[in-house]
């Protein structure tokens, strides 16, 4: 048995001071954003503007349970309830009838909201923002292309040109020119290139640490971590990328995971069989990932969080714009895109070494079948857990479901 | 025949009457396909609709249950060979759905080669309202137009001809939406008259288009109370249907397979005006703003006189139910929204509602 990671308990006590350190800056009169998760925050960070993630701050509303009753707000104003839940839920803080019951004191109000026109309802949800008063969204393209690119996980640190195409750098690029020049309008700041180029640099150094941790994990016999410990010592730093001390806590949870692996440590010492995880995460029965540790010597070794950190964000490169273009025009695609998606995913488990891939299919899973099949096509064996029976009510169905195809692995008669 | 009998006629199979007209038929998904560019190459371009009451089990593997069952449809359509003879697909990224339908495609073709696709092209027009966009769009449209060169190259002449024969046809096309404002067609056969209007050569398209404008002092007077719909688009009658035999008549509406497909035309017969008449086609529910979107239907009730407002949700569509409490404000007509409605059904539940908002005092 391992002890909670020091890397990940540094990380939460950090955004909690952040959270509260920012809260006073709004109120004293600073700009704020609110972007998505594959938004490129690098801007925001060169010129001192502070932002939230709209997707952590649903992840702490789930936390604190308060989804439905923000849910609630939004049906109140005549809106969907039941559309991209994720997404709308930060904009339903902004209806907060009762901040004494809002996570963290609740999400100051933004200034700015930022995200790209992807999916049908998610520029609905930021249109719904921008006409609360005060509060501008500034909306970025999403494009796609019809090329796909072998091995995009080789190309994209250095030959992203090739990987991504000219036509969708040209237009991210022009986007982002545009953007910074409605910031430095609108709030006044400055947007030094050098500052840029230094905020670039330290997200490819935390990126580098994130990658030589996922290395260390992929070869590490047994499993040195959790795979669910590891989720905010990779998640805080990357909201906080650009500066050093993202870098810096990427580098602690590399030397940590390192330490382990010296010592010889293992989440379950009579590690019998490795499995890989796709899908959103069981975030109401984080407990299901040790469930099979004693009955099959079962342990989950990966998950998207650390390896697409490990291969999604390096972007090198001359021209610092079109580098940043670059991490962001296609980030959707490495992770749900096919092939781009099911390649990698076949990939990483290779490198992992596993023995079976649990795939949670959504309803809404973009490219689950191509997923499915591409992992089976290499001779990895998939269980597919529809989503459909997948929700705290059920959790027992799935013990099950996942344990008899263990007993079928093998994982059963040690 | 009438020119409507015979538009009538061809909605009915239209995949029959695109293949019967002897040219190769390139199947298209979304209004935001540039068709001009496959007719300038000599091709038939058949926007492809799905079949509500067909089985769509094939669909729903590839692309998984929660996408829009319009996309589930086609591709069930494709892969079973529905549409006869494909000579390529072209999909453009109108909504989510038909990105995903491309990505679906696409993957197919390389790991299931025994499907036996055509060749397929996604072509990325993208629609916020700035000159970045127009360049890109500008860039998609003119790598089509070289990609579609493998079956004639497009020159210029080519170019502009076909630009002005579809504007021809979309100008007559705005001449019959006029028709049922003034009661000369139901909302059902108009929709019937686009739909044949998207399977025909464009030349045949328009002829019989005009025809149908001539004879249209002998066309019977529709009526009853006048809805504008809004939501959802609709590849197929039966929710219009619904509505008309129960006493509504559809006057207008602001979906891509309604009046939305060709209210635009092309500024200049050139590949530039050509992009900027796709970037700013629309406003569609799934790629405009809100705020577009309820300017827009606010208008175009009022241009049709329209009574009630309702706003068509089919479930999996995810953007019309974010759009409406601003339309129902912006138009000021007594609105319902059908909410999470089956493809290619009004529920019982649904049109209950729709007719209290009469009941609840609407002159008629
Ligand atoms: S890393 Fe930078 S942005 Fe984050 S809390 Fe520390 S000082 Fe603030
Ligand atoms: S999982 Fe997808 S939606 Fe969620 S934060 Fe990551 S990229 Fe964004």
């Amino acid at each position: 048995m391992t002890g909670r990671l020091a890397s990940a308990t540094a990380a939460t006590a950090h955004q909690r001071e952040w959270f509260a350190r920012m809260r006073e800056e709004v109120e004293g009169g600073a700009p704020l954003a609110l972007v998505n998760a594959d938004a490129p925050q690098e801007i925001f960070r060169t010129m001192g503007i502070p932002y939230v993630v709209n997707q952590w701050w649903a992840s702490i509303v789930a936390a604190k349970r308060q989804t439905p009753r923000y849910l609630g707000l939004l049906k109140e104003r005549g809106y969907p309830d039941y559309i991209e839940q994720y997404s709308a839920t930060s904009l339903a803080s902004a209806f907060e009838t009762d901040p004494a019951q809002a996570p963290w004191g609740g999400l100051p109000k933004p200034t700015i909201v930022l995200g790209e026109t992807t999916g049908d309802a998610s520029r609905k949800i930021f249109d719904v923002w921008d006409a609360q008063p005060g509060v501008t969204y500034y909306a970025l393209e999403s494009a796609a292309e019809n090329a796909v690119p072998e091995r995009w996980w080789e190309l994209m640190p250095h030959r992203w040109e090739e990987a991504i195409g000219s036509t969708r750098l040209d237009l991210m690029t022009g986007e982002l020119t545009g953007f910074i020049r409605y910031l430095e309008l609108t709030t006044g700041r400055v947007f030094s290139e050098t500052r840029f180029r230094e905020v670039m640099a330290l997200v490819n150094e935390q990126q580098e640490w994130n990658r030589r941790t996922r290395d260390l994990i992929a070869a590490a016999r047994p499993c040195p971590i959790a795979v669910t410990d590891g989720i905010p010592s990779v998640m805080v730093p990357q909201w906080h990328r650009g500066t050093e001390w993202a870098r810096d806590a990427a580098r602690a949870f590399h030397d940590e995971v390192r330490e382990r692996v010296d010592a010889g440590v293992g989440v379950f010492e009579d590690e019998r069989l490795r499995l890989m995880w796709i899908g959103r995460g069981l975030w109401f029965d984080l407990d299901f990932y040790r469930r099979f540790q004693e009955s099959h010597g079962a342990v989950f070794v990966w998950s998207m969080y650390l390896a697409i950190a490990a291969d999604g964000y390096l972007r090198y490169g001359d021209d610092p714009l079109r580098a940043l273009a670059a991490r962001f025009a296609a980030f959707s695609d490495q992770l749900y895109t096919p092939p781009w998606s099911s390649e990698w995913y076949v990939k990483e488990a290779r490198h992992h070494g596993v023995d079976g891939v649990v795939h949670l299919v959504s309803d809404d899973a973009r490219g689950g079948y191509f997923t499915t099949r591409a992992l089976r096509a290499a001779g990895i064996p998939v269980l597919e857990l529809h989503a459909d029976n997948v929700d705290a009510r059920k959790g027992g169905d799935l013990t099950s479901q996942l344990s008899a195809w263990l007993d079928e692995l093998g994982g059963g008669k040690a | 025949m009438s020119a409507l009998t015979e538009l009538l006629a061809v909605a009915e199979d239209r995949a029959g009457s695109a293949q019967g007209a002897g040219l190769p038929v390139v199947g298209c998904v979304g209004a935001d396909v540039p068709v001009e560019l496959i007719t300038a190459a000599g091709l038939l371009p058949l926007r492809l609709a799905g079949q509500p009451e067909r089985d769509h089990a094939l669909g729903d593997r590839y692309l998984g249950v929660g996408v829009d069952p319009v996309a589930r449809s086609v591709l069930t359509g494709i892969l079973a060979g529905d549409y006869g003879n494909l000579e390529a697909i072209v999909v453009s990224r109108d909504c989510e759905a038909s990105l995903r339908l491309f990505y679906a495609l696409r993957e197919l073709h390389r790991v299931e080669p025994e499907t036996a696709l055509p060749p397929v092209y996604l072509v990325d027009v993208l629609h916020l309202p700035h000159h970045t966009t127009t360049r890109y769009v500008q860039a998609r449209i003119g790598q089509l137009r070289d990609w579609l060169g493998r079956w004639r190259r497009i020159g210029d002449d080519d170019l502009a001809a076909a630009i002005e024969a579809h504007d021809a046809l979309r100008q007559a096309l705005g001449r019959v939406a006029v028709l049922r404002r003034e009661n000369r067609l139901t909302g059902t056969q108009f929709l019937g008259v686009v739909a044949a209007a998207t399977a025909l050569p464009v030349a045949t398209a328009t002829d019989l288009v005009e025809r149908l404008l001539a004879e249209a002092p002998a066309l019977p007077e529709a009526g009853g109370t006048r809805v504008f719909l809004t939501g959802s688009s609709h590849d197929g009658p039966a929710v219009y249907e619904r509505l008309e035999d129960n006493g509504f008549f559809v006057a207008g509406e602001d979906h891509d397979w309604g009046e939305a497909l060709f209210a635009r035309t092309c500024a200049a017969p050139t590949e530039l005006a050509l992009a900027e008449r796709y970037q700013y086609n629309g406003p569609a529910a799934p790629r405009a703003s809100i705020r577009q979107r309820a300017t827009h239907t606010a208008e175009a009730a009022r241009a049709c006189g329209a009574e009630v407002l309702v706003s068509y949700a089919r479930a999996g569509d995810d953007a019309p139910p974010w759009d409406f409490p601003d339309q129902r404000a912006a138009t000021g007509l007594p609105a319902v929204l059908a909410e999470r409605q089956p493809y290619g059904e009004l529920t019982d539940d649904a049109l209950a509602a729709i007719r209290e908002l009469t009941t609840a005092g609407v002159a008629r």
